[in-house]
C-alpha cells in the first residue's frame, strides 16, 4: 500500500473507491454480454407445436449416397483431384483407405453426406437439435432464435449453425468448421477441407416419410466453386435410436484375473484395410 | 477362471476381429457370393460393425478355418430384426457371404440359416 498524505484514512478510502470502480465496471460490461438463452414461455412452446412433424427416426439413403459419389461429384480443385482419384481407385480395387477409423466425429458436412446411421430431430423453442446414432455423428445444434453467427467463433467439428423457418422448410447456415475435418463423398473418399467451409441447407419433408436435406457447400480450399447435392432420409417409426460407440469396435470383451468384465484392445492393421489373421 | 481368460484372449487376439471402426465395405467382393458352413464361435454385437466368427469346414480348396464375417451396426441390424441373441456360440450355420478380396477367411454377411432350427437370418434390404 502506498503511503500518502491521507495517512491511515487512505487505505479505507481506496477500498471504497475500488469498490465503486468495480461496480461501475460491472455496469459497463453488462450490456456487452447479452443473454443468449432467455427463459422459454408457453407461447414459445405453442410455436414449436406449429412446426412440421419430423418425429420418428430418419434413416439415410446409402444407395443414393453411393450413386451420387460418382454421378454428382463435387468440383474438386486441381490440388486435391489426384488424391480423390487415387482414393476411388483404391476403393474400386477392394483396398479402401480407412478415413474415419479414428472415430473422430464425421463433422459437417460429412455427417449429412456419408452418414450410415439413423438420426432424430428435436424441436425446442429457438433451436433444432440433430441427434445421430453413433458418437461419430452424434449432435448438431441449430439456433433458430434469430441470433447471428458470433463474430469470433472457435472452429468446431460441426461448426456454428443458425437457422430459420421458411414455411415448413428449415434453412440452415453453418460456418466455422475445423479445417482438419474431412470433406467426404464416401467413407473411403475424403480430403481435409482445409478451412473456410460454408454450408447452406434447406431441410424439408419431400413426402409423408421422406426428408430431404438440400445442401450447397462452399469449400474454397478444395473445390473450384459451390457444390449442390440433396441427401435423402426415410422415416422409421417402429424403432428407437440404438447407442453406437464407434471406438467400441477397437476392443473385444474379456475378463481380467480378478473376474472383472473388461475391454481389451484389438491390434489394428497399419494400412487401414481390414485383415484377418489366421487362427 | 484363468483358463477361461486365456481362451477369451485367444479369441480376441488370434482372430483379429475385422470389425474395425468406421470402414468402407469395399474390401469385400460385392460381385461374388460364397457359401460357408460351420459352427458359430463368437457373435460380437459391437459398434460400429457386428462380427460373426464361424469355425467353417474346408471350402473351395481352402482348409478348415475360422471365418470373420462382418455386418452393419447393431442399430441398423436391430431395425432388420436382429438382436444380440441372433447367433449363439455352438449354433450350426450355413452362411452366404461376400468374401474378402484378399482371399483371407472373412467376408461381409449376406444371409444365413441356423441348421438346427431352420431359422433364416437376412438383411432386410437385400
Amino acid at each position: 500500500m502506498k503511503t500518502t498524505h491521507f495517512g491511515l484514512a487512505a487505505p479505507l478510502l481506496g477500498m471504497v473507491l475500488l469498490g465503486m470502480g468495480s461496480a461501475v465496471l460491472a455496469a459497463d460490461a453488462a450490456p456487452e454480454k447479452k443473454v443468449l438463452n432467455p427463459p422459454h414461455t408457453a407461447a414459445d412452446y405453442a410455436a414449436v407445436g406449429k412446426l412440421p412433424d419430423w418425429s420418428g427416426i430418419w434413416i439415410p439413403d446409402q444407395r443414393d449416397q453411393n450413386r451420387q459419389a460418382r454421378s454428382n461429384p463435387p468440383p474438386w480443385n486441381a490440388k486435391v483431384k489426384p488424391r480423390i482419384d487415387e482414393l476411388f481407385k483404391a476403393l474400386d480395387t477392394g483396398q479402401p483407405k480407412l478415413m474415419f477409423d479414428n472415430c473422430m466425429p464425421e463433422a459437417m458436412p460429412a455427417w449429412m453426406l456419408i452418414n450410415h446411421n439413423a438420426m432424430e430431430v428435436l424441436f425446442t423453442p429457438g433451436r433444432v437439435t440433430l441427434l445421430g446414432e453413433s458418437d461419430s455423428n452424434r449432435l448438431r445444434r441449430i439456433y433458430t432464435d434469430g441470433r447471428p453467427h458470433p463474430e469470433d467463433v472457435y472452429p468446431t467439428f460441426h461448426g456454428h449453425s443458425i437457422g430459420h423457418w421458411e414455411g415448413e422448410t428449415l434453412v440452415v447456415d453453418t460456418i466455422s468448421i475445423r479445417p482438419q475435418t474431412l470433406f467426404a463423398v464416401l467413407e473411403a473418399v475424403a480430403v481435409p477441407n482445409n478451412g473456410d467451409v460454408h454450408v447452406k441447407e434447406r431441410i424439408h419433408l419431400a413426402g409423408k416419410d421422406t426428408l430431404h436435406v438440400e445442401l450447397e457447400i462452399e469449400a474454397p480450399n478444395v473445390l473450384t466453386g459451390p457444390w449442390k447435392t440433396t441427401r435423402i432420409f426415410t422415416r422409421e417409426r417402429r424403432y428407437d435410436i440404438v447407442e453406437g460407440i464407434c471406438i467400441e469396435g477397437d476392443f473385444t470383451e474379456s475378463t481380467d484375473k480378478d473376474g472383472n468384465s473388461i475391454f481389451v484392445r484389438i491390434p489394428k492393421s497399419e494400412d487401414g484395410t481390414v485383415y484377418v489373421k489366421k487362427p | 477362471m484363468k483358463r477361461f481368460l486365456s481362451a477369451t484372449l485367444f479369441i480376441g487376439v488370434a482372430l483379429t476381429a475385422p470389425a474395425q471402426a468406421h470402414h468402407s465395405f469395399a474390401m469385400f467382393d460385392s460381385n461374388n457370393q460364397i457359401d460357408i458352413e460351420g459352427t458359430i464361435k463368437e457373435f460380437a454385437w459391437t459398434n460400429p460393425h457386428v462380427a460373426i466368427y464361424v469355425a467353417a469346414k474346408p471350402i473351395a480348396g481352402k482348409p478348415e478355418a475360422v471365418w470373420a464375417i462382418e455386418a452393419t451396426s447393431p442399430g441398423n441390424l436391430t431395425r432388420m430384426g436382429w438382436s444380440k441373441g441372433t447367433f449363439k456360440p455352438g449354433d450350426r450355420v450355413k452362411m452366404t457371404i461376400r468374401p474378402l478380396r484378399s482371399g483371407e477367411p472373412g467376408g461381409a454377411f449376406s444371409k444365413a440359416v441356423i441348421v438346427d432350427t431352420g431359422k433364416e437370418v437376412l438383411l432386410k434390404n437385400e
